[in-house]
């Protein structure tokens, strides 16, 4: 049974990575790369490294996404402005 | 409409990739539990009671046997936050990007930051007990002023002069630590403090003294980091 789990979290985040990486909009792939990185999250904690899952669920589901958010916010408003 | 136009080659590598990347997965999985021999991995956990007395072995690991690693992570962290603040600088004319007015939002941070800033400390004083430590707790700190830069916009500053004379002491504190295992007792992080008892608070000698360090300092340098990106010097 938590074999099934994981094959499907596993099958879904290797889908959600190819919409990533081919999606044209990139605030929308950065979200997505937040459901990856939740994916990822159980993943660990299933694999029993709850510390792993921790840091992953802090540093790379959170601060990153919202460093790239960030980021590509202020890129697009002066490209705007230009 | 042709065949060509309908099934074009991008589609046809991207399923091939991603099929190529479940098999690889699943060979992975299915080997995962075999071929488990006893390494130094086996070893340290079964030595980790005796020589640390924490309940966490992956933090005993982390900043025990394994200190001088924790202590280039967190210099590569300093470099990485030395090198953005030295690309985003002028500092006066910063602006929040994020500067919309809802009242609803700024009430609510002010009951939700004071509770953020209690989990992380906790995650980090409990590193040597439970999942977390040093890095996510600092972190969770971090994330309690992104909150606040986000809901406040202009309103709420941060000093980074305090902020600097934090991270700069936490990480001397850091090093200070180590330098007295190497005088008390022979080796660079040795543990002088007496460990006390598994499952206590105050127990494991210098891992929590050390976590608390590595917790104050990433807690700065990751607020330095996300002020820098949210407020960004104006549109030339």
């Amino acid at each position: 049974m938590i074999g099934l789990v994981i094959l499907a979290i596993i099958a879904s985040m290797v889908i959600l990575a190819v919409f990533i990486v081919s999606n044209k909009d990139l605030p929308h792939s950065v979200i997505l790369f937040m459901g990856f990185g939740l994916g990822s999250v159980v993943l660990f904690f299933l694999f029993s490294a709850p510390d792993v899952a921790l840091t992953e669920a802090v540093i790379g589901t959170g601060a990153s996404s919202i460093v790239l958010l960030v980021t590509l916010l202020q890129v697009r408003r002066k490209e705007k402005i230009r | 409409m042709s065949l060509k136009q309908t099934i074009s080659i991008r589609s046809i590598v991207v399923s091939f990739i991603v099929s190529i990347m479940i098999i690889l997965l699943l060979g992975i999985l299915l080997n995962f539990t075999h071929g488990l021999e006893p390494t130094l991995g086996s070893e340290l956990l079964a030595i980790n009671v005796s020589s640390t007395q924490s309940a966490n072995s992956v933090t005993s690991v982390v900043t025990y046997y394994r200190g001088f690693d924790t202590l280039g992570e967190v210099t590569i962290l300093f470099l990485s936050i030395f090198g953005v603040s030295l690309g985003l600088d002028s500092f006066d004319k910063k602006l929040n990007i994020f500067s919309y007015e809802n009242t609803l939002l700024k009430i609510a941070v002010d009951t939700l930051f004071p509770i953020i800033i209690l989990f992380g400390v906790y995650v980090i004083i409990h590193g040597h007990l439970s999942p977390g430590g040093g890095f996510q707790g600092g972190v969770i700190i971090a994330s309690a002023f992104l909150l606040m830069f986000l809901a406040k916009g202009d309103d709420f500053k941060i000093n980074h002069k305090i902020l600097g004379l934090i991270e700069s002491l936490s990480g001397a504190g850091f090093i200070l630590i180590a330098i007295l295992g190497l005088l008390i007792i022979d080796r660079f992080f040795a543990n002088f403090l007496p460990l006390g008892e598994l499952g206590r608070l105050f127990s494991g000698g210098v891992i929590p003294l050390i976590y608390i360090f590595v917790g104050v300092k990433v807690s700065a340098e990751m607020t330095a980091l996300l002020e820098y990106f949210i407020r960004i010097k104006d549109v030339r």
